[in-house]
């Protein structure tokens, strides 16, 4: 069997041409058949995604499918928070994941230009004669590894939430509702001030924000202590031997009386 | 045998100019060669994800062409409406015009479709080891159509003029602009600008409707030459598998069976 | 791996229209006679054509004087590059018709003449048409070819002009504090031009000037719109003259709403993957109000308000490095942003 690949290649196309010749059947309409069906499944897909798209949302407001579209361009705003279309979700948490400055470019052009090389490329590295997939272990791993990552991006990128004020605010009347701090005036507009100011960058409340610095959850901090020493803490955290958080004296002191009363309320959900 | 007659009249009426066609062009010969050539006996609904894309597509060029009549891209305020003019044609498009928005919402939900026939097309064809001689060029084309799809999705979603579309299009453009040496140019090139500015719109729209669709079309005219010309393989796993390497000891008799068996096969 | 019966495994012809896949027996393209190959000498002066070409386009963009040069070496050169393709036909044949030339060329190809018809004469290869076609059709290319992309490429990197926002009077920025401000940056483009800066007065410097902290609302990684992280004090907001929106926040870092982009009170890089420090406007105080000036890139700030130390940088795109050695990447800025 000292016949090379390329010849071998050449036999297996005849064959096929030959079997296709005297053992295949007619495209129209054996093969066609099947084609006008799927055809009809997806333009019927697309019409039903446009009616439930259009009946379930109404203007700006979204439905289950979405708005029918967001408010007008604003390049000013400070408020808005930008995403993609769903298919370039997986790009979008790239660049979410590669959080270094060196590392920016290999996200946006350095691992979409590889991959695609890749993809060009497959029928020039991969040049074996085997066509079964239970017989392409590495191609089937390598395609199943492609499938679950573009996966999971596309996953984590359609529920990314930004530890960001005009987002974290939305989620204030539930915090109270949890907490049982709902009557408390001055606590619900501590917790604002709280989703505003930046805090969850650090820390973790109910399960939202981010734990950065080694900053604590303090879903439950109400426990240790009472308003007037969180209202201290945050006028000079270094007084307290905390040098890693910064002074929130800046928030004036009717703010801070607010914060400490929001944070005094936080008892860890009730009945949890 | 009047009846027969009869057919034989319109028999002549229809053929006679498809007749007459052909002699000069070719066309029904090459609509033959097309639709009557015979495919692998074991093909099935895994091998219709590339004409279901193609169907995609067509519905988004139809509906297209449609909003096409009714969209404005202009920047400029309405002073009618006080908001943006192409933000304002889609309102219209979505809200007053007959069916506008049944279009829109086949337009806007069949990218959707398209991208992801795309994806399982391509999927497909992977899982069947398509890609290996003497298909190599109908991958390749197919990789640049995928490619090419995204485009497309990219430079429409610009259009609405909405606050999503504007954001996603400055993370995009700014991410052309990360390209080591020349990115920064070809953002500049994109926005019309440091920033986007008004005449970005309308050149977006341009690449969407005409250069963009343009290339894709040609890929698509190449990629469906070459599916017909190379043939659709067949299910690794068949045993009916066409090209199948044979015993030695099959003999010549069983394969004629196959034949006369063959019609009803699917 | 055996022959199937009746089976001719070596020579593979479709018979469908489309014509053969793969022909192992020879090509026939090589039997029509024309064995030569017609590829012009190698030749240099192409690069030289290619080089003023270059440097004819970068001129419309940079200056005049390099358009000029690029435009006489293209001249020069590609004159020399004719002349080198063309030597041949002119120094052999300069006079006599391709036709009569073709006869003489070719003996063998022509099939003896019969007494009862004279065949036509064959007509042959003419490299001065073969050349000829080819240089019209790259003339025709080119002449298309420059002005659409002329058109279409260089506008946005020409005639990008100084532009200069008034803010308004400077009391209406607090010691101290950020304030949102939102402005046409260009008033003919209308509210597509609508830009957002945080500013914040410093008071004034050891030597008296005064001093502002003016930072540029994109994030510096993918150009998202930076949101302040603090309470924005709605009742002291402010609406000026020509579409300005002033609004006091009380805030010491910003966040990115996009890639977890995070910034501390003087626009330095905190967390996530913004590759600079916030882009910062120049400004000026003309008669008591705030004049933003051109934009400027930042790699760094030490120091905090009146006292900091920047590095100031040309503006660049977002996400392009201005120091460090990534920003080698990046060695030609395009073109500035102002107002």
């Amino acid at each position: 069997m000292a016949r090379d690949r390329g010849e071998l290649n050449r036999e297996g196309f005849a064959r096929y041409k030959d079997d296709v010749r005297k053992e295949g059947k007619p495209f129209f309409p054996y093969g066609l058949f099947h084609d006008t069906v799927m055809s009809l499944v997806v333009v019927g897909v697309i019409v039903a995604l446009a009616i439930i798209w259009y009946v379930d949302a109404d203007g700006t407001e979204a439905g289950i499918l979405g708005p029918w579209y967001a408010p007008p361009a604003e390049p000013g705003t400070t408020e808005f928070i930008p995403r993609p279309d769903w298919y370039f979700y997986f790009l979008f948490y790239l660049l979410r994941i590669f959080k270094w400055p060196e590392s920016v470019f290999i996200a946006t052009v350095g691992i979409p230009t590889i991959c695609l090389i890749l993809l060009i490329g497959l029928p020039f590295y991969d040049r074996r004669r085997e066509r079964h997939p239970l017989r392409r272990p590495v191609a089937m791993t390598a395609a199943l590894l492609t499938v679950v990552a573009m996966g999971v991006l596309t996953w984590k990128g359609a529920t990314a939430r930004e530890a960001l004020g005009s987002e974290l605010v939305l989620a204030v009347p539930e915090w109270a509702e949890r907490q049982g701090f709902a009557d408390n005036a001055e606590a619900v507009r501590g917790a604002e001030l709280f989703a505003q100011s930046g805090c969850m960058n650090c820390h973790v409340y109910l399960g939202e924000g981010n734990a950065n610095l080694g900053a604590p959850d303090l879903s439950a901090i109400g426990e240790t202590n009472d308003a007037t020493y969180f209202v201290q803490y945050l006028t000079n955290p270094a007084a307290f031997g905390n040098n890693v958080m910064g002074s929130y004296a800046y928030l004036g002191e009717e703010n801070l009386a607010a914060l400490g009363e929001f944070l005094a309320s936080s008892k860890g959900p009730a009945g949890d | 045998m009047a009846t027969s007659k009869r057919a034989s009249v319109v028999e002549t009426a229809v053929l006679a100019p498809l007749d007459w066609i052909d002699e000069r062009t070719g066309a029904v010969r090459g609509t033959k060669w097309f639709l009557f050539r015979n495919v692998p006996r074991d093909i099935s609904w895994a091998q219709t994800l590339g004409s279901a894309t193609l169907t995609a597509f067509i519905v988004q060029a139809v509906t297209g062409v449609i909003l096409a009549m009714y969209y404005q891209p202009s920047t400029a305020i309405d002073p009618n409406t006080g908001k943006p003019v192409a933000y304002s044609s889609i309102e219209f498009i979505t809200n007053d015009v007959t069916l506008g928005w049944l279009v829109r919402g086949m337009h806007r939900w069949g990218a959707s479709v398209f991208v992801i026939l795309l994806f399982l097309h391509m999927g497909r064809v992977f899982l069947f080891g398509s890609y290996r001689y003497p298909r190599e060029l109908t991958w390749i084309t197919g990789v640049l159509l995928l490619v090419t799809g995204m485009l497309m999705g990219f430079t429409g979603y610009l259009l609405p003029w909405d606050q999503t579309a504007y954001w996603a299009t400055v993370v995009g453009i700014n991410l052309n602009g990360t390209a080591p040496f020349l990115g920064p140019w070809l953002a500049e090139f994109l926005a019309g600008g440091p920033e986007i500015v008004s005449e970005a719109l309308p050149k977006w729209y341009a690449l969407h409707m005409l250069l963009i669709p343009g290339a894709l079309i040609g890929l698509i005219v190449v990629h469906i030459y070459l599916v017909t010309r190379l043939g659709v393989t067949s299910p690794p796993w068949s045993s009916e598998m066409a090209g199948r390497e044979r015993a030695a000891s099959e003999p010549a008799a069983a394969r004629t069976g196959l034949v006369r068996k063959s019609g009803g096969a699917s | 791996m055996q022959n199937p019966p009746g089976r001719d495994r070596t020579h593979v012809v479709d018979t469908n229209e489309g014509g053969a896949i793969e022909s192992r027996a020879g090509s026939d393209l090589s039997d029509n006679g024309h064995d030569t190959t017609h590829l012009p000498g190698p030749s240099l002066w192409p690069i030289g054509f290619a080089i003023g070409i270059g440097c004819l386009l970068l001129g419309l963009v940079i200056s005049l004087l390099v358009a000029a040069v690029g435009a006489i070496v293209a001249v020069v050169f590609g004159i020399l590059w004719a002349r080198e393709v063309t030597r041949e036909v002119r120094g052999e044949v300069p006079e006599i018709e391709p036709e009569t030339r073709s006869v003489a060329d070719e003996p063998a190809a022509a099939p003896a003449p019969t007494a009862e018809e004279k065949p036509l004469p064959a007509y042959t290869r003419s490299k001065f048409l073969e050349a000829s076609t080819i240089g019209l059709g790259a003339a025709i290319g080119a002449v298309v070819t420059v002005p659409v992309l002329g058109f279409a490429v260089l506008p946005p990197f020409t005639g990008v002009e100084e532009r200069e926002v008034d803010l308004g009077p400077i009391e209406n920025f607090p010691v101290g504090t950020y304030v949102i401000a939102s402005y046409l940056s260009n008033p003919s483009q209308g509210e597509v031009s609508r830009r957002t800066a945080f500013v914040r007065n410093n008071g004034f410097t050891e030597s008296g000037e005064p001093s502002f902290t003016i930072l540029y609302s994109r994030c510096v990684h993918l150009g998202c719109p930076v949101q302040p992280n603090g309470p924005i004090d709605e009742q002291a907001r402010k609406e000026l003259e020509g579409g300005i929106e002033l609004r006091p926040v009380l805030a010491q870092s910003f966040g990115c709403p996009c890639h977890g982009g995070l910034y501390d009170a003087e626009g330095n890089r905190q967390a996530g993957p913004p590759v600079r420090s916030m882009d910062r406007y120049s400004f000026s105080i003309k008669d008591g109000r705030l004049v933003l000036g051109e934009l400027y890139a930042v790699g760094n700030v030490s120091g905090t308000g009146a006292n900091a130390v920047i590095t100031r940088y040309p503006w660049s795109v977002p996400g392009t490095h201005v120091d460090g050695p990534e920003a080698w990447l990046y060695p030609i800025v395009p073109s500035q942003v102002t107002g």
